[in-house]
């Protein structure tokens, strides 16, 4: 029967089970070759590219991280000069925050979020493409610049005056500002499809206490974007205006305010931590749940903590500006604040122990990763208490202790569950188990290595070794700690690639994974790994907040959705009952046109402000096809 | 068809050709060298002068070097700080001008080329305007002699600085330009 023969409105009742997924896969499938590749809006395709882009990002940070640890493994050593030096740890800083820690956690949510709330594919599926090339192009422009050899040398925040129009000479800090633009555009764009697709496409009956964790965790996350985002925005655009325009927002003499800069990037920056850090609770509370073979102990406490997180994310911004002379009653309120995040973040870290004293864990690999998560996430906590107070603060700001603090948090607060989320995902996304023994390895290297690396660093700090600087004397007596520190972190990089290694090869010789590989209890292991392009032949109604444990034996589903043209299912924001049934984008070339356009006008930018005006005419062609009507109606009740 | 083959093909040469003189030309525009080699440095000072005091031929090794001092930001830039550091504005001010002349208004008393400016803040000009030899290392004039003729230059260069974090009196040199050339 071909298709043209079936009659119009075709509902999914209406066939018998594999003629009906046979109709689905027609209507959602992504052509294969190079037309598929540039014009696909599914929400698989485009996070499975966001999270090897960003993993792709943090090896090459990884190197730079490593470059610049030979640089300091010995005393007045000549491997960098100080431009290059200074090049490379902007690069390293603005790369793995912008590049890969923000996108990467969004990139998990674009994937898992619509397969966990059980439908077809993500919200604005097509904003999502042009999210994806958006984060591509600025990824590109970084790193081409740094090829050039004219990569941004003012540090990841950028302070002004150095990146200001009389100290940073040349391009490079308007190269950065504009890598920013990139990367808070691709950002605020999944942030609103998250936020849609979670408040209004959860299957049937997954009202919002049936929410799993990370669903929770990935909308407060959205949330914080789309309030955190625009701050950076303004910010980035000031400076861009002030280098190239001659405008005064950052010049103190004109009646602007170099402290401008610090407020406005902090307001995004200090949210930016929990924007990273938030997803990843989510990780972990999926993962001892499952492992624990039990639900997480206090879903309401954890969820409470989680918005009480994301209040608070914004009130304690100033704790990065405690030495620029601010008054004293602000200093007291901003040590408070940052003192109490510690309050709901103890409360979610005694909900997991919690869980795991009370379940019987099984120790598989992305379990241990998030045990490593507790041991440096708590370190990097409450070293974190103590630079919140005003007179240490000003004693290590700006030293290594403070870099190991918050690579204590980052890493370990963001980066072990990323890995062992990695790790437990992986046979959803690929179909394929990687290796459990390989995996043991790369936690158990990780752990170390990283701990040794980082840990001395905080005794550098306090015998007063400043960070940024690319080289030291030898009668500074560091050259020991910072030799050892060099070595371990081979250590760390060894870990990184056994990780890398492991997932290479059990995507092409891992053992088939099949439907729910670790026994979880959410609905993306309910469908086929990895999930066809219309994700379930049926969208499944939800009774209980952990479907596949308590419907043990078969999953009730919804029917009705036409199978001959894009259909999902609009349900009510609080307790999920249908609603409508609303058509969901075709494939499209545009959202990769509208990128190119859009990139093409924010590069050339950087060199003559015309370029707004005249690069906006493609832009407005481009968008213009992209909502090109199609005469048919949107939705149906 | 042959000649259709032959000009995609120089067009593909072209591209590829743009691209490479294009990156090349971005890194000379953002290189840094904060040290010049000894040698190097006192080639800079090689400059054949017409017998009048005005014009002639720049050192060779400036060529040599890409011409780094009237084209790369870096260069410009510490060109304008040594401009402000060594009190060239209580002369000339931010280039209008005051008790020394102008230096945006198009006219070079002493001629436009770098050649010119080099030898004016070297040996210095009748009139009041002092020599800088034993203040400032050659390059350091080459930076200053660079910034000073983009100050004046009719089209805003994008190598060119930016505003100061000052009281502006003036467009920034990357807004030229600053004054129309006199009549």
């Amino acid at each position: 029967m071909s298709s043209d023969a079936r009659p119009r409105g075709l509902r999914d009742h209406q066939l018998d089970d594999a003629a009906g997924a046979e109709a689905l896969e027609r209507t959602w499938r992504t052509p294969s070759g190079w037309r598929g590749f540039f014009t696909t809006v599914d929400h698989k395709i485009i996070g499975r590219r966001y999270i090897v882009t960003a993993f792709i990002f943090l090896a090459l940070g990884g190197i730079l991280g490593l470059v610049m640890r030979l640089q300091l493994a010995w005393p007045e050593a000549r491997y960098l000069d100080p431009d290059l030096y200074n090049q490379i740890f902007t690069m390293h800083g603005s790369n793995m925050m912008f590049l890969f820690a923000v996108p990467v956690m969004e990139a998990m949510g674009v994937y898992l979020v619509p397969l966990m709330v059980g439908t077809r594919n993500i919200a604005f599926p097509r904003l999502n493409a042009f999210s994806y090339w958006i984060y591509l192009a600025g990824g590109l422009l970084l790193w081409i610049s740094f090829a050039l050899g004219m990569a941004p040398d003012v540090g990841w925040f950028a302070y002004v005056p150095l990146s200001g129009p009389q100290y940073g000479a040349g391009k490079r800090a308007d190269i950065w500002a504009q890598m920013i633009t990139f990367t808070e555009l691709s950002a605020l764009a999944v942030a609103v499809e998250i936020v849609v697709t979670v408040l209004k496409q959860r299957a049937p009956g997954m009202s919002l206490d049936r929410m799993p964790l990370f669903v929770w965790t990935m909308l407060v996350t959205a949330f914080v974007i789309i309030l955190a985002m625009p701050a950076i925005m303004i910010a980035s655009t000031s400076l861009i205006l002030d280098r190239l325009v001659g405008t005064h927002f950052f010049n103190p003499a004109e009646g602007g305010d170099v402290l401008l800069w610090q407020h406005l990037f902090w307001f995004f920056g200090h949210p930016e931590v929990y924007i990273i850090f938030l997803p990843a609770v989510g990780m972990i509370s999926t993962i001892l749940a499952t492992f624990s073979r039990r639900p997480v102990f206090g879903y309401e406490p954890m969820v409470l903590a989680l918005v009480g997180t994301a209040l608070l994310a914004f009130g304690l911004w100033v704790h990065h500006m405690f030495t620029t002379g601010l008054p004293r009653v602000a200093e007291g309120f901003f040590t408070a604040s940052s003192m109490a995040i510690a309050v709901p973040s103890g409360l979610q870290i005694f909900c997991w122990i919690v869980t795991l004293w009370y379940g019987r864990p099984v120790y598989r690999t992305p379990l241990l990763y998030v045990l490593a998560f507790f041991f440096t996430f708590i370190i990097g906590g409450m070293t974190g208490v103590m630079v919140a107070s005003v007179p240490l603060d000003t004693q290590l700001h700006d030293t290594y202790f403070v870099v190991a603090h918050f690579h204590y948090v980052l890493i370990g607060g963001a980066v072990f569950p990323l890995l062992g989320a990695v790790h437990y995902w992986f046979p959803k996304i690929t179909g394929r188990m990687p290796s459990e023994r390989l995996g043991r390895w790369s936690v158990a290297l990780t752990f170390i290595g990283f701990n040794l690396t980082f840990f001395p660093m905080h005794l550098l700090g306090l015998q007063g070794m400043t960070r940024r600087i690319y080289t030291y004397q030898a009668e500074m007596g560091w050259g020991g700690l910072n030799l050892f520190v060099s070595l371990s972190a081979l250590v760390l990089a060894a870990g990184f690639l056994v990780f890398f290694v492991n997932l290479g090869r059990a995507a092409r010789h891992g053992e088939p994974a099949g439907d729910n590989p670790w026994g979880a209890p959410t609905l993306e292991w309910a469908t086929a790994s990895p999930p066809p392009p219309y994700n379930f032949a049926m969208i499944p109604v939800v009774r209980s907040a952990h479907p596949l444990w308590d419907d043990e034996e078969v999953l009730p589903v919804a029917s009705g959705l036409r199978v001959d043209r894009r259909e999902l299912l609009v349900t009510r924001v609080t307790d999920a009952r249908p609603e409508a049934r609303e058509s969901s984008p075709r494939n499209s070339i545009w959202p990769f046109w509208s990128a190119v356009a859009t990139t093409i006008m924010l590069i050339s930018s950087i060199f003559t402000p015309w370029a707004v005006v005249w690069g906006a005419v493609p832009i407005a062609i481009a968008l213009t096809f992209w909502f090109w009507p199609r005469g048919m109606p949107e939705e149906e009740s | 068809m042959r000649l259709g083959v032959r000009i995609k093909l120089g067009a593909r040469r072209m591209a590829i050709l743009t691209s490479a003189v294009l990156a090349l030309a971005a890194c000379e525009r953002e290189e840094r060298s904060t040290r010049v080699d000894p040698p190097v440095a006192a080639a800079l000072d090689a400059v054949a002068v017409m017998p009048n005091g005005i014009g002639g031929r720049p050192p060779e090794v400036h060529a040599a070097l890409g011409k780094p001092y009237r084209s790369n930001a870096y260069q410009l830039s510490q060109g304008k700080q040594l401009y402000e550091w060594f009190g060239c504005q209580s002369c000339h001010a931010d280039g209008q001008g005051g008790s020394g002349p102008s230096l945006i208004d198009g006219w070079w008393e002493y001629g436009p080329d770098l050649v010119s400016i080099y030898v004016s803040i070297r040996d210095g000009r009748p009139h009041g305007m002092p020599s800088f030899r034993n203040r400032l290392t050659n390059d350091q004039i080459w930076q200053l002699a660079g910034y000073i003729q983009v100050l004046g230059a009719y089209s805003a260069d994008t190598a060119a600085p930016s505003r100061s974090d000052r009281p502006q009196t003036r467009p920034a040199e990357n807004r030229a330009p600053a004054t129309m050339a006199p009549h």
